[in-house]
């Protein structure tokens, strides 16, 4: 990843922008049933061990280019994303072949409930972090 | 095809693969939110990890050029067949990998990697 953040800055113009963008796994992804009005809230859903592990790998490799002094930290963010779905069973079937999310959700809601609204339309909302990175010179070459 | 079904069901995801990228902000919506339009406005754009193509081409129209690139040779022909279809000029995509860019030193001032790192 340092190497490729490496090349990001080598094709960047002086003072061009790095934009990472990716999921939020430091956050849990709630799952919600849409209603006529808003969203009830039936459980979440977190992100697997190995993308977490990843996520972090890249959070290094962000610090490091950072403190290279290859890229100077401009803004971050976050903002949430809904993945909708047309049923419960769709939504499982979703998790169950997703590569992030572990495959079974953590409900707050009972058996009896989810059964009685299976066929309603659910959403997936989750999380998206960004950060804006300015490329510096790199002294260290000369360049 | 999943697309389509999605498509017919107003992007309700029914038995989409996980990684497929309908699922994910629709482009323009996610460009707000890191800040705008400015941020890719007659810029040239180089973004990393393409995939199929549907950032760049969705920001496309307000770039100077996009040059797409992922190492998902199967992605990048979905994303030349788009960038045909939509008529856009100034999207160029490729297949090769982030860790040797083939590009000259400073030939973008916007580099994306959304979803990818």
């Amino acid at each position: 990843m340092v190497h490729a953040l490496h090349e990001v800055h080598r094709v960047l113009a002086p003072g061009g922008v790095l934009i990472d963008a990716r999921p939020d796994s430091r956050v849990a992804a709630s799952i919600a049933r849409r209603r006529p009005r808003g969203f009830q809230v039936f459980g979440s859903v977190r992100t697997n061990r190995v993308e977490l592990a990843n996520d972090l790998a890249s959070d290094r490799a962000i610090t490091r280019v950072v403190g290279e002094g290859l890229f100077r930290r401009k803004r971050r963010g976050r903002f949430w994303h809904r993945v909708p779905f047309a049923s419960l069973p769709d939504l499982r079937q979703y998790l169950r072949e997703h590569l992030r999310f572990v495959h079974g959700a953590t409900w707050v809601v009972d058996e009896v409930t989810r059964r009685r609204y299976a066929n309603d339309q659910f959403v997936i909302r989750r999380a998206v972090r960004f950060e804006i990175l300015e490329a510096r010179r790199d002294l260290r070459a000369g360049n | 095809m999943a697309s389509h079904r999605v498509a017919e069901l107003g992007h309700v995801g029914k038995h989409v693969p996980s990684v497929s990228s309908i699922l994910r902000p629709d482009p323009l919506h996610e460009l707000r939110e890191w800040g705008g339009e400015r941020l890719v406005r007659r810029k040239r754009v180089l973004d990393l990890g393409c995939g199929d193509g549907r950032f760049a081409l969705g920001i496309a129209p307000l770039a100077s050029t996009v040059d797409g690139l992922d190492p998902d040779a199967d992605a990048i022909r979905t994303a030349r067949r788009s960038a045909r279809r939509s008529g856009l000029g100034n999207v160029r995509f490729g297949v090769g990998a982030a860790q040797r860019l083939p590009y000259r030193d400073g030939a973008f001032d916007v580099v994306l990697l959304s979803w990818t790192l």
